[in-house]
């Protein structure tokens, strides 16, 4: 069993953490999760597939699912503008989120130890894709609406406390991470 | 419906009088952290950290920041690398703020 630290920094642009094995089921599991709820999102079978080629999809409504809309937001308060971006960009957008979710997810599969190196590139990717997964539970703790002090007050038997559990332990490895990363920008 | 003659004018003046009328906001959210949306602004913008952190305040305290301007197609593209990082950020014409 190993015991689980945050990210520390080596040398000129390396950072390295050590995670639990618990800790690292919950991150590959939830990370797979952020992957095949982009998935849901897919195009058409049927679409064009010069079309899909150079990246435009058929999506030009927003996603019906809460935690969706927020990973796929609308760029334009304009209904019509947001469509057309939308058709255009979407896609790829999908594709750099699912990438950030599947680094953090391969990574952990293949590092048996738990520990993980980062370069400065991999740790904008950990970053954005632990943002993502803050992102989705916070759409589903309603942290828009539920202050801390009352998510911390949530019963020992309400399923949401684990979930709030997770949250907050991912706010803290991701500003773990930012703390490693900032000595460096600000030296 | 057909715009009327002065409506056109104005869309024109809009364009010609600057070249820099498009601009990129970042709305308020109660997940990301601060610092986090600090490091991003300073990694996308290449801004100082000073100004970055200046930037992130007005978005906490005031719920907005403009955080670029410039032409339509390099706002979209600054909205696009700010939705890629989990930042809610939309664009508009500089004159609509």
């Amino acid at each position: 069993m190993n015991e689980g630290h945050g990210f520390t920094r080596h040398g000129e642009e390396l950072y390295v953490a050590q995670f639990a094995d618990s800790e690292k089921e919950v991150l590959i599991n939830l990370s797979q999760q952020i992957i095949e709820l982009l998935a849901e999102r897919v195009d058409q079978q049927d679409q064009d597939p010069l079309a899909a080629m150079v990246g435009i999809t058929f999506h030009d409504s927003p996603p019906d699912d809460e935690v969706l809309l927020r990973l796929l937001p609308n760029a334009y308060a304009d209904g019509v503008d947001a469509a057309e971006f939308r058709r255009y960009t979407e896609s790829v957008l999908r594709t750099k989120k699912q990438a950030h979710a599947m680094s953090i997810r391969t990574m952990l599969m293949s590092s048996e130890d738990g520990s993980i190196e980062l370069n400065h590139e991999l740790a904008n990717a950990w970053l954005g894709g632990i943002n993502d997964i803050r992102l989705a539970l916070g759409v589903r703790l309603n942290v828009e609406k539920n202050s801390h002090e009352e998510l911390e007050l949530l019963a020992p038997d309400d399923p949401m406390r684990g979930v709030y559990g997770v949250y907050s332990w991912l706010g803290w490895l991701q500003g773990n991470l930012l703390e490693a990363l900032m000595d460096g920008l600000e030296s | 419906m057909v715009k009327t003659k002065s409506k056109i004018e104005e869309e024109i003046n809009a364009i010609f009088s600057s070249d820099r009328p498009w601009i990129t906001i970042v709305w308020d959210d109660p997940v990301n952290l601060m610092t986090y949306v600090t490091y991003v602004f300073m990694e996308l913008f290449g801004y100082s950290h000073e100004r970055a952190t200046e930037l992130m305040m007005k978005v906490h305290n005031e719920g907005k920041a403009v955080v670029s301007e410039g032409t339509r197609e390099e706002m979209e593209h600054d909205v696009a690398r700010l939705h890629e990082y989990g930042l809610w950020a939309t664009l508009q014409r500089g004159d609509q703020g």
